[in-house]
């Protein structure tokens, strides 16, 4: 059953979208990510116009962390005032992104800046999981190995304008989470993405929130952050297909129950590890398309 | 299809005489308006037509869509990777050109012949946007490069011997329109070639509708921005909220 999707302005099966919705949505339930920086790539590659793709991800992404957060919130994993401050930040930097994203737009380069930042941090961010897990997996069959501190104190605890973060166990310069919040921000206008799988990383290593509280935290700013996408996004590019962000939310809501089932069966770091493999696999594709030579260095866009 | 058969036959009824005695080319298509609905998947057109001597002539038929700025753009290598480095927009570009034929074009007419008429990929003129430039390359390459990119995403074709002569006066022909096709106004001109000359040419319009649901919502999305970004937030966490509630154990 093929369906005209408004905004993308193709024609494109319903059960494919759907499918795809499920299977993010499963590998999200089972990784507590988002799942936008998997989905962004595949609806481009399906032939959904980049930009379409990126503002429709930012609407969906909405829906599953309203999800995600209220059944965090019922376990009381979700730090308000840490949340607060991220999400001071994620605005400004979602702000500036989407100015970023019309600028490179008008320039012709945002397709190669999208897939670079994708790159990048892809790559960096699944190389760092990938080792700590390994190192973690190794230790956990060490008996007996000691457990390290809370946190690592550096310079960049001594930044000012200090707070203190009940639930996180944390006091800290507000400044760190605000650049924290302002760079994910950035990143999750120009890519699409929640921006989850950068945040959670920096949460843990960069602030030194206790991971209980990391995903439900991270999940609670993310609503913000991609509403705010999903606005200017609607207001400066009309790109955000609603008719697509509705198939792809049925599927994902559907596979997150059965994602959720499957990842209480497996331990936090093979979790983790399985993650950076999959990561790193998202990325490897990347740099192939980017390397190798095209079969047609000319490519053409539909401008008015 | 019986429908098109008896449209055929009263055509060839009616018009098929007439046509022989006055050497006019007559032709038509068997739909004005083309909807892009909700479930739009392609839509494929019957055109028909008489003319004199239709089993000794030759005939060509273009296809062509509403005219659009297309970005043309160049990659190169930079630091190991491919990167588009140069661009030129040109305007006025045909968003869709299918020439339909009894033969190849070339074995139709000279090329002096279809330049005159404007008939062919080489001859839609390649005008730049007027803030742009061509800094790289001889202008034909790049010309050569949006005509082979049209052809690849199937928007210009050229597709020989696709016109089926029946009898003495009378051609017919299917243009399939794939999904992807923009909205617009249509131009379907048939032309009537004899000896390598054009004799006569007729020109018929279609329209190419959004309609439906996924017309109302483009046109919520454009003319409402702000309501609309509104809306699709509000739709997503009652979604979300909803999701949430539903799989609650």
């Amino acid at each position: 059953m093929y369906l005209y999707l408004p905004i993308a302005e193709i024609s494109m099966n319903v059960f494919l979208i759907i499918g795809l919705g499920g299977a993010v949505g499963m590998l999200s339930g089972i990784f507590g990510v988002g799942g936008g920086f998997l989905m962004t790539p595949l609806l481009i590659f399906l032939g959904v116009p980049p930009a379409v793709a990126v503002g429709t991800e930012a609407n969906q992404i909405v829906a599953s962390s309203v999800s995600g957060v209220m059944a965090h919130m019922r376990r009381g994993n979700v730090d308000f005032k840490m949340g607060g401050v991220l999400l001071a930040g994620g605005l400004t930097g979602s702000t500036i992104g989407v100015a970023l994203f019309a600028l490179l737009r008008e320039l012709g380069q945002i397709d190669v800046v999208i897939k670079l930042s994708f790159i990048v941090f892809l790559g960096i961010i699944g190389s760092l999981m990938l080792i700590e897990s390994i190192r973690a997996i190794m230790r956990s069959r060490q008996p007996g190995a000691r457990r390290g501190k809370l946190h690592q104190h550096n310079w960049l605890h001594g930044l000012p304008f200090k707070m203190r973060f009940r639930k996180s166990k944390l006091y800290i310069s507000a400044l760190l989470p605000f650049g924290v919040g302002a760079l994910v921000g950035v990143l999750s206008a120009i890519m699409g993405v929640g921006g989850g799988f950068i945040m959670v990383p920096a949460m843990i290593y960069l602030l030194g929130m206790p991971t209980a509280v990391v995903v439900g935290t991270s999940l609670f700013q993310i609503i913000f952050v991609t509403a705010n996408v999903t606005f200017l996004q609607s207001v400066q590019t009309q790109t955000v297909d609603i008719v697509l962000a509705g198939l792809l939310l049925f599927g994902a809501v559907i596979g997150a129950q059965f994602g959720t089932r499957i990842g209480a069966m497996l331990k936090g770091e093979q979790l983790r590890g399985l993650l950076a493999l999959m990561v790193l696999m998202v990325c490897a594709k990347l740099v192939y398309d980017v390397v190798i030579t095209p079969e047609d260095i000319y490519s053409l866009e539909f401008l008015r | 299809m019986i429908f098109r058969v008896i449209t055929i036959a009263l055509f060839a009824l009616s018009l098929g005489n007439v046509a022989q005695a006055q050497e006019k080319l007559v032709a038509d298509l068997d739909q004005r308006k083309v909807q892009i609905t909700t479930d739009f998947n392609g839509a494929e057109l019957l055109l028909f037509g008489a003319l004199d001597r239709a089993s000794v002539d030759d005939i060509a038929i273009i296809v062509k869509g509403p005219s659009k700025e297309i970005a043309i753009r160049r990659k190169e290598k930079v630091a190991g990777i491919w990167l588009n480095t140069e661009n030129a927009d040109v305007v006025g570009m045909p968003s869709f050109y299918h020439i339909l034929s009894t033969k190849p074009l070339e074995e139709i007419a000279s090329l002096n012949t279809m330049k005159i008429n404007k008939i062919g990929f080489d001859f839609i003129p390649f005008k730049l946007a007027p803030d742009s430039r061509i800094d790289v390359g001889p202008q034909e390459e790049w010309q050569q490069a949006l005509i082979r990119n049209m052809e690849n995403l199937g928007l210009w074709s050229h597709q020989p011997e696709s016109i089926e002569i029946i009898g003495e006066v009378l051609f017919r022909t299917d243009i399939a329109l794939p999904a992807n096709i923009m909205p617009g106004e249509y131009e379907v001109r048939t032309i009537h070639f004899r000896d390598g000359a054009v004799l006569d040419d007729s020109v018929s319009t279609l329209n190419v509708v959004k309609s439906g649901l996924s017309a109302e919502i483009y046109a919520f999305a454009h003319n409402y921005a702000a309501f609309y970004g509104i809306f699709a937030i509000i739709f997503a966490v009652a979604s979300g909220w909803l999701a949430a509630v539903a799989f609650r154990k």
